[in-house]
């Protein structure tokens, strides 16, 4: 069964600058569709339209084979629930208050919350494991929480088509699977119809059953994820050269934006400096360096790490690894070239697992080559060591024991410090 | 603080209902002339349908006192203290600030105008009051026309425009004062502070009739008002009719606020720090905020009221001011540092 067509949709929020342009397309009941593409090409006016916060100018948007103009608010908000980017909320309701406001629309106006309503926001906080603080207020939980409240509120509603309006662009890469996963299973066990609007291509390729790009407000593709995520396609709708990868374990597609010959060679001129980072250790480091004129280099960060993004958003070229991977052989030699490349070598205070503890090995490996190595807050190794056996601390220690190879510097200042000394006495 | 009354709602509802009765009878009860409970009740009781074989009628001045001069003062008090508290609720939900009072749209300084205007042309005395509903439900439809933004209410916009015409209000108001001969002045000045003193049983009918309703309005719309406060694009996208629960809101809230001090002059502050205290006590639901506001609001400016009478009648303004403004602070410094009013 069809649960959401849309004919020719064309809308906007001033005259004659449609947002969307003959926009068509057709969602059966149990789908998973994730909608991307670059900023202002619609996505986010989409899931307007299809709640009738924005009404199309021409075409038709039918869910369930009804038009929604022959829809009220209310009969809507009983089939579709959308999860907002994110949600600021003036007084301090409990986080049960915000989930119950998802039956709203069953109620009469001078009916009150029954035992059933209460009994599925229950359901859908358990579901979302936001049960247990209940009873805190909206407004002193971490936005984490904050966006798995939302979430719960939507399930409230008890709808047959989810809508997500980029729900997990401001989380952090474990809080995005995390709300992402409860979503899959929804989807997989109740067959909850699910359209996804997505900034992050990965995360699209990762969960969606079925791909739509959007540029300026036409689709530019639809299927699935393979046959839109092209480089052609990339190439085209934003502009960039990437590489698409599948991720070795679980075989979803991955895309990674790829260094053009120009910047290289730029950071082939300057001093080098790579930095061994991850889990958003980098902080302003980057930006910094590159400030500061040094030609920069990463590595091995996982894509969808808060470090990539930082660092593909100033240019600065990257080892790269599979989303939520373990280090693999390829990765860790790319990283040991860029080590040999680069005049030093910059190790953030990034939490240490099993997973990333290649990068540390990397490090250790190269120790006494020829460059400057600069440790970040060392001695504090063992809050961060998540690893079997505490084999990061382990290897700190070896590395500390070439004293007058390594540099210990506290911050990132004390690091910037460092290499303005180390640049000065080179000239 | 954490909403300490928030679980036991109906309790506290019965309590403050009580404490309401007992506030009455004790206010009624106080004054230039002491009159015992005894009497008091059995003055009430016998003005009852059928209760008058029974208590044969006090003839004496204690029962004039009573239900002409005390029992309708503190009935308007009362009527007036819910219509502000509740106005303000509405007016902090709709606007998501707890800066929020009832005279946000230019309530207050329309009245202002329109009874400065009819004291300085000498209109009889008894029309003042409507000309102050007049100018003030005229500037809160002119704020509501300026704020009109695409066909629909756009809170930042009123915000604005309410802001503009109490200033034009107030700068035009002060131009009549400067014109004004001093007794004039006086009176005008005095209404900018409100008084209950000579209130009539019409003033109590008409304001009360006008509580029910409007209170019965904001009320209706009370879950609404809620669901907005996540936005009003996620109040759409959950059956809210957001358009009409503004205007509803809006409307309803003006007109308490209009018609109380049409009659009292101002009387500031019980809109504005009601809502919030009621906020601390039972969170920031309104279908529980607004009756605990409402109740709040009457015990409140009874209880200012019957000081302002035993004082020599300040005006009722400046001691909600002097009571409120320090409890404000009160609740400033034991809320700092905590997120979320």
């Amino acid at each position: 069964m069809v649960i959401l067509q849309l004919e020719d949709v064309k809308t906007g929020y001033t005259e004659k600058k449609p947002v969307l342009k003959e926009l068509s397309l057709n969602m059966d009941n149990g789908e998973f569709i994730g909608v991307v593409g670059p900023n202002g090409s619609g996505k986010s006016t989409l899931i307007k339209t299809i709640t009738k916060v924005v009404n199309p100018w021409e075409g038709t948007v039918r869910i369930k084979g009804r038009d929604v103009k022959d829809l009220s608010r209310d009969q809507i908000a009983k089939i579709a629930a959308v999860v907002p980017q994110d949600t600021y909320i003036s007084f301090p309701f409990s986080v049960e208050e915000v989930v119950l406001m998802g039956r709203s629309p069953y109620l009469g106006r001078f009916e009150n919350y029954g035992i059933e309503d209460k009994r599925i926001a229950d359901g859908s906080m358990k579901t979302t494991e936001t049960y247990r603080f209940k009873e805190r207020k909206i407004n002193e939980i971490s936005g984490g929480e904050m966006q798995r409240v939302m979430v719960a509120r939507a399930l409230t509603q008890e709808p047959e088509l989810l809508l997500l309006d980029e729900a997990t662009s401001h989380l952090d890469i474990g809080h995005k699977k995390e709300v992402m996963d409860t979503i899959k299973e929804k989807n997989r066990e109740e067959g909850l119809s699910v359209l996804s609007v997505h900034h992050n291509l990965n995360l699209a390729a990762r969960y969606c059953d079925k791909i739509l790009l959007l540029d300026q407000g036409k689709k530019h593709s639809f299927g699935r994820p393979e046959e839109v995520l092209t480089r052609t396609n990339l190439r085209a709708v934003y502009g960039i050269e990437a590489e698409v990868h599948r991720h070795p374990k679980d075989g979803s597609l991955y895309v990674s934006p790829v260094e053009d010959n120009i910047r290289s060679n730029d950071a082939a001129k300057k001093m080098r400096v790579h930095v061994i980072c991850g889990g958003g250790s980098s902080k302003d480091l980057f930006r910094e360096l590159i400030k500061e004129n040094y030609g920069v280099t990463a590595g091995v960060l996982n894509v969808m790490d808060s470090d990539l993004e930082k660092a593909d958003f100033l240019d600065i070229e990257c080892v790269t690894e599979a989303p939520f991977s373990s280090i693999t052989d390829r990765a860790y030699k790319n990283n040991l070239d860029m080590i040999k490349k680069a005049d030093a070598v910059v190790v953030t205070d990034f939490p240490v697992g099993n997973g990333n503890l290649r990068n540390l090995k990397a490090v250790e490996r190269s120790v006494k080559d020829d460059h400057e190595l600069i440790l970040i807050s060392p001695h504090e190794i063992k809050e961060r060591d998540y690893t079997e056996e505490k084999k990061a601390v382990k290897l700190y220690r070896k590395l500390l024991e070439n004293k007058s190879d390594v540099a210990t510097v506290k911050s990132i200042e004390g690091c910037l410090n460092h290499l303005r000394i180390m640049r000065t006495k080179d000239k | 603080m954490n909403h300490p009354l928030k679980k036991h709602f109906k309790k506290s509802l019965v309590a403050f209902a009580a404490l309401t009765l007992v506030t009455l009878v004790i206010s009624l009860s106080l004054g230039s002339v002491h009159i015992p409970f005894k009497s008091i009740v059995e003055i009430l009781i016998s003005r009852l349908p059928y209760m008058g074989h029974y208590y044969p009628s006090y003839p004496d001045a204690r029962s004039t006192i009573i239900l002409y001069i005390r029992l309708p003062r503190i009935l308007l008090g009362f009527i007036a203290g819910i219509s502000l508290a509740v106005s303000g609720s509405s007016m902090q939900g709709v606007f998501k600030n707890p800066m929020a009072s009832p005279f946000i749209l230019g309530v207050s300084a329309g009245g202002v105008l329109g009874t400065a205007v009819g004291i300085f042309f000498g209109i009889w005395w008894p029309l003042l009051p409507l000309m102050a509903f007049i100018f003030a439900m005229g500037t809160v439809f002119t704020v509501f026309f300026l704020g009109r933004v695409k066909g629909t209410t756009d809170i930042t916009t009123l915000l604005l425009a309410g802001l503009a015409m109490n200033f034009m209000m107030t700068a035009l108001t002060s131009l009549i004062l400067f014109y004004s001969d001093p007794t004039d002045r006086m009176s005008i000045v005095a209404w900018t502070w409100g008084s209950l003193s000579g209130t009539i049983w019409n003033e109590v009918w008409i304001t009360l009739t006008v509580a029910l309703i409007g209170s019965a309005l904001v009320y209706a719309y009370a879950r609404d008002l809620n669901v907005m406060q996540t936005g009003e694009i996620s109040a759409k996208q959950l059956g809210i009719d957001v358009e009409k629960t503004k205007i509803i809101q809006l409307v309803a809230a003006s007109l308490l606020a209009a018609v109380v001090i049409s009659f009292t002059g101002i009387i500031g502050f019980v809109g504005l720090i009601i809502p919030h205290a009621s906020r601390l006590l039972v969170g920031p639901d309104h279908k529980k905020l607004i009756p605990i506001s409402a109740l709040l609001g009457g015990i409140f400016l009874v209880t200012c009221d019957t000081v302002s009478r035993m004082s020599g009648e300040i005006w009722v303004g400046v001691i909600t001011g002097l009571f409120g403004a320090p409890f404000f602070i009160y609740l400033l410094i034991r809320n700092r540092g905590e997120t979320g009013w």
